[in-house]
């Protein structure tokens, strides 16, 4: 990838210019209904280069190598008809070290995680006969350098190794996918045991039925189903949401707008993650950014464009891949954990329902927080024991008005990949079910 | 792509999959151009063009599937394939065969017209900032989104069967969308155009887009629906996203092909909604967004019939499923680009219009919900959930007020079965997003359908 030269030539035409680099390589394996099923290798490189001339910010992008003096044309021509740059592309960043995954993760060949396959979706058969195991290990390498003609000339390596977990169980008029996940990203190899445990114990909530009843009642979220919940955060968090007046959080810094058991960082240090990185997609050096302190709303993502609007400092969050333009948004999500367990949780509060998944996050008023969420995999809980599996059951409501009653937090952080959460406890969102009960 | 070119690309990709000793290989490259330009609010955020230029070689042997994608096309990609040759021998064989083709070689080309490069990018812009301009001066409203973006693509593609084919593509469409703002409330709502139909289809929209400033305002001062279960009268568009979503994903036979539990729900001759239900995939429409001439496994576009008069009669295939379950290929192994494998997809999917007629529908419903527009939805087989742009309030047949947050949920089969009506207005849809699977999205895919009743749906508000 001919970088400098890129870089030469568009800062001789412009007045500023910034080449940012990315190439991946990346194996699938996947197993479908237990089976093996395919095994991919993605190889892929590109860039995206932004310029600045008269003022004026231009956009091209190409994964072909013999168009490069075509790409520095389009971003001029671009710039010719492009909005005002109210910012100055990144000088050199000084990141601190990040552990961005770990070099054992690609001295594992496509062959071991067939083996790997085979021997969880083998354990399966015999510990729960009726469910079919959909599995994906991906490995990803991934390589990225920014260079600008503001002197940025950096670079890092990130190794990333996750396996998505699918189990299915399917019978008469009735079908439930049961979600798992594993981030192999620190070279551990893989454990079966402890998956094999969790996917047994939720098959086994999920042999009864149970009647959801419809009204306000407590929900335990555990750490699988709350990304979807939390699907209005990135937009609420976002400086760009802000720079629109779009955000519902504009103006309440400093307000606690969530629980204050509750605390909320956006960490692209947390090792290991899916999204570690040194420094952000246009060379700045990232940091770990608290969103919300015990509640507390404490601030936006920036990237440079929309750091520049408020008058701050950017905090290192911009996100892009090489075709497509930097925007802030979040790296590695985390919640602290708080000391509850969950048995113990469940007995405390008695009745109501515990959600493994929702489908349906991103299609509500993002904007204002509304979500209306389908929850797939959720179970009635009385007396402090799960009863059966709920069918058809939507949770709806605001998200930060739901978030600002959580009242239990969980002592574990689900290692999610980019996610680390704690099953959250809120004592009463309003279910609507099919399914009626009396009283 | 000239003639010249694609001869000594076929010559090239000859020389790939040459002397490769597997049972079947095949190798896809593609050559785009893409452009986009992007409003928010007054102002421009971005405009730019991108070239991309890759493929993907997958190797079958012995019941087991070997892919790779790639950028670089050199003399690499002779390596490559053996490299996939050698690892699809590692693999424990299979009993399983992909379905076959004779040899085939054509080149397909647009009418000029439809290719979106022989407009030029301040044309683009011009056309989108007109668009947003008529938002941003709408009183009321706070902020804009709006966004042209369009493709043009050569994909050459050879199999070790002697299938040679040499296709052109192309796509435009722009999406708007107001957001309105009273203190706290916030409301947006958005639309747009898109088909395969040349730049010149998108001119003269400024009614759509007037009505997307119209309705955002309107939506302030609409009240959340009470959650609950109703009879509702869904327009085509929603009864289209719920055809694609709830129903159309369970018609793919990737999920079916591997699970016997599946594969007897999903049999032919089941039962499938009420009688009166019929739903088509045909990727032969001429001028859908869905269309094409071959898949991108070298198969010819088709018109599948999935449900006929309540009972399943069809699924939608790729090779791979196909020659699993013994059935014919029906072209709808495609692949969202030159970096993506093909997986099973829809193409332009839709309800057959029956006799009813929305007045009707609305005449009988004592109280319910009229439902309009779609932010789009998801399914996870049997379940569903999507969700609604507004929805009016009815009662004794009339509609009576606005309501928004409107989110639907349930089971396929349930929900199919609670059909009463169906219109006589069939609508196809294009548009700029389109369908995700697989980490594969937005594929273009066209939808449509006429308007619905369906009575005890599960909607989710407040």
């Amino acid at each position: 990838m001919r970088v400098d030269a890129v870089l030469a030539m568009a800062g001789l035409r412009a007045d500023a210019a910034e080449v940012y680099v990315e190439e991946t390589d990346r194996t699938v394996v996947e197993f479908r209904a237990g089976q093996f099923r395919s095994q991919e290798t993605r190889l892929e490189r590109g860039c995206g280069l932004r310029v600045v001339r008269e003022g004026r910010l231009g956009f091209a992008a190409s994964s072909n190598d013999e168009r490069y003096d075509e790409l520095v044309d389009a971003a001029l021509e671009a710039a010719g008809l492009g909005g005002p740059a109210g910012f100055a592309f990144a000088a050199q960043p000084a990141p601190p070290p990040v552990a961005t995954g770990h070099s054992r993760v690609m001295l594992y060949p496509p062959r071991r995680m067939a083996e790997w396959g085979r021997e969880l979706c083998s354990a399966m058969r015999s510990r729960v006969p009726e469910m079919r195991l959909d599995l994906t290990f991906t490995r990803t390498r991934r390589e990225v350098r920014i260079a600008t003609t503001g002197g940025a000339d950096a670079g890092y390596e990130r190794t990333t190794f996750d396996l998505h977990a699918s189990g299915l169980i399917a019978g008469a008029g009735s079908m439930i996918w049961l979600p798992e996940y594993v981030n192999l990203s620190d070279g551990r190899p893989f454990e079966l045991e402890p998956l094999c445990n969790r996917l047994e114990q939720t098959a086994r909530h999920s042999r009864r039925r149970a009647r959801a009843r419809t009204g306000d009642q407590p929900v335990i979220v555990t750490a699988l189903a709350l990304p979807a919940l939390l699907a209005p955060l990135p937009g609420g968090t976002s400086g760009r949401h802000r720079q629109k007046r779009i955000s519902p959080l504009i103006g309440r810094e400093g307000e606690r707008v969530l629980a204050d058991c509750l605390s909320v960082t956006d960490n692209p240090h947390r090792a290991c993650s899916l999204a570690a990185a040194p420094f952000d997609g246009e060379g700045v050096a990232t940091r770990p950014v608290p969103l919300f302190e015990r509640g507390a709303f404490r601030g936006f993502l920036y990237d440079l464009d929309s750091a520049a609007d408020a008058g701050v400092a950017a905090t290192g969050s911009a996100r892009r891949e090489y075709p497509t333009l930097p925007a802030p948004g979040f790296s590695n999500l985390e919640i602290a954990p708080g000391t509850a367990g969950l048995e113990e949780a469940l007995r405390a509060t008695g009745s109501g329902l515990l959600v493994c998944q929702f489908v349906g996050g991103g299609q509500s008023n993002l904007l204002a927080g509304e979500v209306a969420l389908n929850a797939i995999s959720a179970y009635r809980f009385e007396r402090g024991e799960i009863t059966g599996r709920v069918k058809d059951a939507m949770v709806t409501g605001n998200v930060y008005e739901m978030l600002a009653t959580v009242d239990l937090v969980g002592d574990e952080q689900r290692d999610l990949g980019r996610w680390f959460l704690p099953w959250l406890r809120f004592p009463s969102l309003r279910v609507v079910a099919r399914e009626r009960v009396a009283g | 792509m000239s003639d010249s070119d694609s001869r000594g690309m076929r010559a090239f990709l000859d020389e790939v999959l040459d002397g490769l000793a597997v049972d079947y290989a095949d190798i896809r490259v593609e050559e785009s151009e893409r452009s986009s330009v992007l409003y928010r609010g007054e102002r421009l955020d971005s405009i730019g063009r991108s070239f991309e230029r890759g493929g993907c070689l997958r190797v079958f042997d012995r019941g087991n599937w070997v892919v790779a994608t790639f950028n670089a096309i050199d003399e690499s990609l002779v390596g490559l394939a053996e490299d996939l040759a050698r690892q699809a021998e590692e693999l424990p064989p299979r009993e399983s065969a992909p379905a076959r083709l004779g040899p085939h070689e054509e080149t397909v080309r647009l009418d000029p017209a439809q290719d979106p490069r022989t407009v030029s990018l301040a044309d683009k812009r011009m056309l989108i900032h007109h668009y947003n301009s008529i938002l941003t001066s709408t009183p009321g409203i706070v902020s804009t989104v709006a966004q042209y973006r369009d493709e043009h693509r050569f994909t050459v593609f050879l199999s070790s069967e002697g299938r040679f084919l040499d296709q052109e593509r192309a796509d435009c469409g722009f999406h708007v969308r107001a957001v309105a703002r009273d203190g706290s409330n916030i409301q947006d709502y958005g639309d747009g155009f898109g088909k395969p139909q040349g730049f010149a289809a998108l001119l003269h929209r400024e009614a759509l887009v007037e009505r997307v400033g119209k309705v955002a305002l309107d939506l302030l001062r609409a009240e959340p629906v009470a959650a609950g279960r109703y009879t509702v009268i869904v327009d085509p568009l929603l009864a289209a996203v719920f055809c694609h979503e709830a129903f159309g994903h369970l018609a793919e036979a990737d999920h079916v092909v591997d699970n016997e539990r599946l594969r007897e729900m999903m049999r032919p001759g089941t039962p499938f909604g009420v009688e009166e239900l019929s739903i088509v995939d045909d990727a032969t429409m001429p001028g859908e967004r869905g269309s094409y001439r071959y898949d991108d496994e070298g198969v010819p576009a088709g018109r599948t019939e999935l449900i006929r008069q309540g009972r399943l009669v069809g699924l939608l295939h790729d090779r791979s499923s196909a020659g699993q379950m013994a059935a014919p290929p029906t072209g709808n192994g495609r692949a969202l680009s030159c970096h993506f494998p093909p997986v099973v997809r829809m193409s332009n999917t839709f309800i057959e219009p029956r006799e009813a007629d929305v007045d009707e529908m609305l005449d009988k419903t004592e109280r319910g919900l009229y439902i309009c527009g779609s932010r789009g939805g998801m399914t996870e087989l049997e379940s569903f959930t999507f969700s609604a742009q507004y929805a009016w309030l009815v009662e004794s047949g009339r509609k009576r007020r606005l309501v928004r947050d409107v989110t639907l949920a349930g089971n396929v089969f349930e929900t199919m079965s609670h059909i009463t009506d169906i219109g006589d207005d069939l609508v196809l849809f294009g548009g700029l997003g389109g369908c995700g699977k697989a980490g594969q999205g937005p594929l273009p895919v066209g939808l449509g359908a006429p308007h619905l009743r369906i009575s005890d749906v599960v909607v989710g508000g407040r």
